[in-house]
């Protein structure tokens, strides 16, 4: 059964501020009169954020929602939510959707918590009796405890998350739509939020869900849709799609970088966490092949430019898309010979599961201080290889070994 | 769109007693307020209409005679002035949640409510400071009542519905309010207005709605239904307007708040 139904929804926005919108307020059907009589004033300053988008939902399905800024994301989840109306077209949902469209969630920050649970609620056509019923379960979640009689102006951005969070987990939705939420809010209560939806969905919860970190979309989801420019590019199995969306990610970064460097002002970005250290040797120039393959060989070469250190250890490593540092190799002692040089290192058997990985370049001293590390901004994309759903394994890091039977 | 409002009449409850706390939190004196509002109008309505311009009463003390009129008044002025901003101040909630967007001004035309018992509340403490009862043609107070929040509810749909698209709506209803109140027979009686004007002033729908409020409130006599015929064929018109416009333009109010 589909839970929700969408058919060549189009929806139109208007650009600007001001004047250009008053013509939204000649309600139906003289809008559409109007627009056939004049139809090039009318369209002007307009875009079309989705642009004849079709979509089912199947009841009990996770699905993620992943495309660059702008292509149609939000908006999708604005209908499904009932927050907006197609433009033309038709979306349909069957039971309680509850939305978390983004952070403040839609609190009014003068109202304390308590109050503005029981606003919410009643959004959902809940009382007041309802609220006090689910109360406990609220506090317990939140972890707000006498917080929760405060207004919630005094609230820290992660404290709003969990009111937010809190007050979706008591309303009992048929589905559940959540844009980008789970990136504010320290580690621990993302992770109670990913194991209440993992229970959610286990009883039977259907989930929509947009984010920019493709780890947690993996985790969450079993089909991906990617939305560019208000249209599916691709729809499909969670591994499939992501592999697909994070090549053309770095393809388009690629083709930025390239425009970056032909022009004048041209900056590379060594501050902050992409790269530190001590000096006295730096990464000059690194290669990595930009696409691997689980249990294939990998070849990585690093260049360096020595000015006072003669030894030196090397270090190849590896983030995923969540920041989880997930490994990484030590080279032996090195006499650097002359001033610049290069290394080179090789892994016959890569035991990384499919995923998108930030390569970490170091270069230690032979006490262990770190003289340049550089986390690359170009990723490895690693495919999906055809073996056995991934999801259903732990980690990143995929350990070969022997396994026996005994009877 | 009635069925839609039921379904969520918890909501307009809760929205309703939240704006009404709202108002008076960090606030000294709070609910003092309520009360010190109609107090101040009849302050200076009757040093400048009783004392110096001398408007005619009918007999009734002249506290009475303008309290009676100013309690429907205050409802019918406070209901728009905060109800024409109810959608675009609510639009962190119209821009996260699908909700019958009329609750909104519904809730702020609540709060309004409250103050109109307040007020009331004063009114009948002034009647009997002035040793009289209220009559028991007072009940027809309550028809009256339910006419004026018809007219009220459809003026402040249409206006808090056109104030999403055009904001000048709301800088526009102030102003209006204000010149209303000297059109209007509250502070002067009908009777004082000359006989070759009295017509057009027929025509506004609060000018029957406050005369007729203060025959029944204050001179024990039932309404004039000639009085209130342009008030209820108005309030007809515009009601069905209301609903209509709102139910059409409801869908896009998250599009352009």
């Amino acid at each position: 059964m589909e839970i929700v139904v969408a058919q060549d929804v189009v929806k139109t926005y208007r650009t600007g501020v001001g004047r250009a919108r008053v013509r939204e307020m000649i309600p139906p059907p003289f809008d559409r009169a109007l627009q056939r009589v004049f139809r090039e004033w009318w369209l002007r300053d307009t875009f079309n954020a989705l642009d004849g988008l079709s979509l089912g939902v199947p009841k009990g399905s996770a699905i993620g929602l992943v495309g660059h800024n702008g292509a149609g994301k939000t908006t999708l989840l604005k209908l499904i939510a009932g927050v907006t109306a197609p433009t033309s077209g038709a979306v349909m949902t069957s039971g309680r959707v509850a939305a978390l469209l983004d952070v403040t969630a839609g609190f009014h920050p003068e109202l304390t918590g308590r109050e503005n649970l029981y606003v919410a609620a009643g959004m959902y056509g809940l009382d007041r009796r309802d609220v006090l019923a689910r109360m406990d379960r609220i506090l317990d979640f939140t972890e707000l405890g006498e917080l929760i009689e405060t207004p919630v102006k005094r609230y820290s951005a992660g404290m709003w998350a969990r009111l937010g969070f809190g007050m979706v987990s008591a309303i009992d939705a048929d589905l559940l739509l959540i844009d980008e939420v789970l990136a504010v809010g320290d580690s621990e209560f993302q992770r109670k939020c990913v194991e209440w939806l993992d229970g959610y969905r286990q009883r039977g919860g259907t989930l929509l869900f947009v984010s920019h970190n493709l780890g947690l979309v993996r985790h969450m989801t079993d089909r991906v849709v990617w939305l560019d420019h208000g249209v599916i590019l691709a729809d499909g199995p969670t591994n499939q799609v992501l592999g697909e969306y994070a090549r053309a990610t770095e393809r388009r970064r690629d083709q930025a970088n390239e425009r970056d460097q032909h022009s004048a002002r041209k900056l590379m970005r060594v501050t902050g966490l992409d790269r530190w250290g001590r000096g006295g040797v730096r990464v000059a120039e690194a290669d990595v092949r930009q696409t691997a393959a689980t249990g294939r060989s990998l070849i990585v070469t690093m260049k360096y430019e020595a000015s006072s250190t003669r030894e030196a250890l090397f270090s190849v490593g590896f983030i995923d898309e969540s920041g989880f540092e997930v490994g990484s190799s030590l080279s032996p002692h090195f006499q650097l010979e002359s001033d610049v040089g290069a290394v080179c290192w090789e892994i016959q058997q890569l035991p990384l599961r499919a995923g998108i990985y930030y390569p970490v370049m170091s270069i230690l001293s032979p006490q262990g201080d770190i003289l340049d590390r550089w986390k690359l901004e170009r990723a490895v994309v690693l495919d999906v290889n055809g073996g056995p759903d991934v999801r259903a394994e732990l980690g990143p890091a995929e350990f070969r070994g022997s396994w026996i039977g005994t009877p | 769109m009635i069925a839609r409002l039921w379904r969520h009449r918890s909501l307009a409850l809760t929205l309703t007693r939240r704006q009404y706390e709202l108002r008076y939190r960090q606030s000294l004196v709070g609910l003092v307020w309520a009360v010190a509002a109609p107090l101040a109008t009849l302050g200076v309505a009757t040093l400048l209409f009783h004392k110096v311009l001398r408007v005619g009463t009918d007999g009734a003390p002249y506290s009475l005679f303008a309290l009676s009129a100013l309690v429907p008044w205050g409802f019918f002025a406070s209901s728009l002035t905060f109800g024409v901003q109810s959608i675009t101040q609510g639009g962190v909630l119209v821009t996260r949640f699908a909700f019958p967007r009329a609750v909104l001004p519904l809730s702020m035309i609540g709060t309004a409510f409250i103050d109109l018992i307040i007020s009331f509340g004063l009114f009948v403490a002034f009647v009997y400071l002035a040793g009289m009862r209220v009559p028991l043609s007072g009940l027809w107070a309550l028809p009256l009542l339910f006419l004026e929040t018809v007219l009220v509810v459809a003026v402040v749909l249409l206006a808090s519905a056109l104030n999403v698209f055009a904001r000048d709506v709301k800088l526009f209803v102030p102003i209006a309010v204000q010149l209303m109140l000297f059109v209007t027979p509250v502070m002067y009686s009908l009777e004082s207005v000359p006989e070759s004007l009295r017509p057009w002033f027929k025509l506004n729908p609060m000018a029957g709605l406050v005369e007729s409020f203060r025959q029944v409130l204050v001179f024990g006599s039932a309404p004039d239904f000639s009085l209130l015929l342009p008030t209820i064929l108005i309030t007809v018109v515009v009601f069905g307007l209301a609903i209509w416009y709102f139910d059409a333009a409801e869908p896009r109010f998250a599009d352009v708040i």
